[in-house]
């Protein structure tokens, strides 16, 4: 078998709104047309609108290709197209290779079968002949940790074990590509990580993979590139990080705004862009300009973000440091951040909020940038000295920072 | 927003412009009806779905049979509820018959009924089952990728099980019955195949238009209500005189059952043509071999005529549903 391979080259793909047809006076003409005339599959007639609109991309061995954007982007419909659940109206996709989906892992159970029965029905399901997961049984069993309850029907599962039953058959058919929805969060808090883990280790097989997630930490983490979908188009492709930093700015961009925000950031940058270590220095540049003086409540500053939660987990006030900031003119800001955090994704956002009415101005960060941060030996740097007193050999050492 | 889709950032660029690859073993998804063919898409049934997924279709089918049995009362006793039913509602209107026309009914008429009642149960209840295979798991057809043809003909997997159990008892009901079988019953498997593939053909067309209309099924249990008055199961179709008995075999199903009862029960070899003599005096022609053709040709045009039907729909059932 040679190498998995994903390849989309420009798809499209039409929906239509409401119902297909309400009565049989709309079906007769439309089946009539339908039948005498070629209708022109790139004009959209009445309710029809594109799900998706030329969209491309190709992934080969050792590549992940994060998908993220807006609700209703198109992210679900390019899932169904790569699953074959759904046909381009243009374009084509295809896949070399059997397809492992960690999506809907459990839809194809059956309440009244029991486990061990239903890992042979879903397993078929997924693609894996008999003789495989015959062979992966005993694995499944044990990866589910299911063991005592894989003789009883289905129905009588908690949630929990449903979806861990089904992650486990997935986890074990070894795909020539895979695509990921976010399921990963499965079972308890053991299994998550467990599951997270299994993800990982199939991504470092080196094939083609395809992840859609909302949860921006994991995109960054697993993703070697990514596509920013917004309304069926793509927006942005490139590096995750980037992609992330237009997708949280993005809320801003295009839309009219009600008023001039008092700051204009041009450019937020931050050195170094490589991942760093919890502990290490990030230099933040921001370069703006103050179109007209602004108002003594008017507050410039920036927040990080974790992005696993969304939460912001430091912000500081710019203009509270230095008032000349709301002088008309233009101004480049240095920040120095010692980034003790664990290790996670962190984005960078310029902030602008009013003081007094506690209200933000803009309707969010005008830039941002990503940043990846690594475990300092396993977790956060908590800068340890460490000082060591022995005896009866009197000796006192400081041992960190050596 | 910027819809700019050029803004490439230079890490991506290599992965943007490398040229698309070209390799036969990509299977490719599009709407070019232009590629399409008969042969291309028979070819791609056979061996990229029914044979790749032959395991599925195994599983389903196990799947079904097992939920039939699981809680339930009566067991493996289901698989022979329905044809009993047959023969009884059979023997009751025969025996009305024979009453009226002075006539004794015999065993070999009861046995006669009862080999058509199985494969008439065998027809009833896959395309009762199957045509709401699709809708009913529609969960299954929205979110996971497979063949879709296994869903219906998993359920007509499932009802040939059961008729192999009803064809186990009637075996036996047979021997009981003292009903001397023939070399000319070697054609009941080719008849029983002719079944599966009419049957097969129809409930691929009946699942995939309950699909889009689902007043399909109610239709579909109206046929099946009083298909059995249009089906010579509880007559013989000479009993409608000349006319009638050419009428009643063009019934795509006739010649199927009518092949069994007269094999089976009366050992004639279906090659040969039949000639009985009608209730008024005139001879009425109970077989001829070319009702083995013209039900093989059903058989195989449906069966055809459903595979290609159901594959060039099935891209829209994920939408339609």
């Amino acid at each position: 078998m040679a190498e998995g391979l994903i390849e989309f080259q420009h798809v499209w793909k039409k929906f239509r709104r409401g119902e297909f047809h309400d009565s049989l006076r709309d079906t007769i003409p439309a089946l009539a047309s339908r039948i005498f005339r070629r209708t022109d599959r790139s004009a959209l007639e009445g309710r029809e609108f594109w799900a998706v609109q030329d969209v491309s991309f190709s992934v080969r061995p050792g590549e992940a290709l994060g998908i993220i954007g807006p609700n209703g982007a198109g992210k679900s419909t390019i899932l169904k197209l790569l699953t074959r659940i759904l046909r381009p109206t243009h374009g084509r996709c295809g896949i070399r290779g059997r397809v492992g989906a960690l999506i809907e892992i459990a839809a194809g159970f059956h309440q009244d079968l029991t486990g061990a029965e239903n890992i042979f029905l879903q397993g078929s399901i997924m693609g894996m002949t008999r003789r495989e997961i015959a062979a992966r049984f005993d694995d499944i069993v044990a990866f589910s940790e299911l063991s005592e309850f894989i003789d009883t029907p289905v129905k009588r599962y908690s949630s929990g074990m449903n979806a861990r039953l089904g992650f486990a058959i997935a986890a074990h058919m070894s795909p020539d590509v895979l695509i990921v929805d976010e399921v990963l969060a499965v079972g308890d808090w053991r299994f998550q990580r467990k599951a997270f883990q299994r993800i990982e280790d199939i991504l470092h097989g080196g094939r083609p993979v395809v992840v859609v997630s909302h949860q921006l930490d994991r995109i960054a983490a697993l993703c070697t590139h990514c596509l920013l979908l917004d309304r069926g188009r793509v927006v942005k492709r490139g590096h995750p990080d980037e992609c992330i930093s237009e997708y949280i700015a993005a809320g801003v961009r295009g839309q009219e705004d009600h008023m001039t925000p008092p700051f204009r950031v041009n450019a937020l940058e931050i050195a170094p862009k490589d991942p760093l270590r919890s502990g290490d220095h990030l230099t933040v540049t921001l370069k703006g300009e103050v179109p007209e003086r602004a108002g003594a409540n008017d507050r410039l500053g920036i927040r990080v973000r974790s992005l696993q939660n969304a939460h912001v987990i430091f912000m500081i006030d710019l203009t509270a440091h230095e008032p000349a900031l709301r002088e008309p003119g233009t101004f480049e800001i240095t920040i120095d951040l010692q980034m003790n955090t664990g290790r996670g994704y962190f984005s960078i956002e310029s902030a602008m909020w009013n003081n007094q009415e506690r209200r933000e101005l803009g309707k969010g960060p005008q830039a941002v940038a990503c940043v990846g941060v690594a475990p300092f030996h396993g977790g956060t740097n908590l800068h340890p000295r460490v000082r060591v007193v022995t005896r009866p050999a009197p000796e006192t050492r400081e041992l960190w920072p050596a | 927003m910027d819809t700019n889709s050029d803004a490439v950032s230079p890490a991506a660029a290599a992965w943007h412009d490398a040229s698309p690859a070209r390799d036969d073993d990509v299977r490719w998804m599009s709407l070019s009806d232009e590629e399409r063919s008969i042969a291309g898409d028979l070819r791609e049934i056979v061996r990229d779905e029914l044979w790749r997924y032959r395991g599925l279709a195994y599983e389903l089918t196990r799947r079904d049979i097992r939920v039939r049995y699981k809680q339930t009362a009566l067991g493996f006793a289901w698989a022979i509820l329905m044809p009993t039913m047959v023969v009884l509602a059979g023997a009751a209107v025969r025996y009305a018959m024979a009453y009226i026309g002075g006539r004794p009914l015999s065993a070999q008429d009861l046995a006669g009924i009862a080999i058509k009642a199985v494969p008439w149960s065998f027809f009833v209840g896959s395309m009762g089952f199957a045509a709401s295979s699709l809708v009913g798991q529609a969960n299954l057809v929205t979110k996971i990728y497979f063949p879709r043809e296994v869903l219906p003909l998993a359920a007509t997997f499932a009802q040939a099980l059961d008729a192999c159990v009803g064809t186990a008892v009637l075996l036996l009901a047979f021997a009981l019955l003292d009903v001397h079988i023939g070399y000319a019953a070697l054609w009941a498997p080719v008849l029983a195949l002719l079944l599966l593939l009419l049957t097969a053909g129809l409930t691929l067309l009946v699942s995939c238009a309950n699909l889009f209309f689902r007043d399909v099924k109610y239709v579909v249990q109206v046929f099946l209500m009083f298909g059995i008055f249009f089906t010579p199961v509880f007559f013989e179709p000479q009993m409608f005189g000349a006319l009638g008995a050419r009428l009643m075999m063009l019934n795509p199903i006739s010649p199927i059952v009518e092949g069994l009862r007269l094999s089976v029960v009366l050992n004639h070899n279906l090659l040969n043509t039949l000639v009985v003599p009608g209730h008024h005096g005139a001879a009425v022609l109970a077989w001829s071999p070319w009702y083995l053709l013209y039900g093989a040709a059903w058989a195989l045009i449906t069966c055809l005529g459903g595979l290609l039907i159901f594959h060039r729909a099935e891209s829209k059932f994920a939408e339609y549903v």
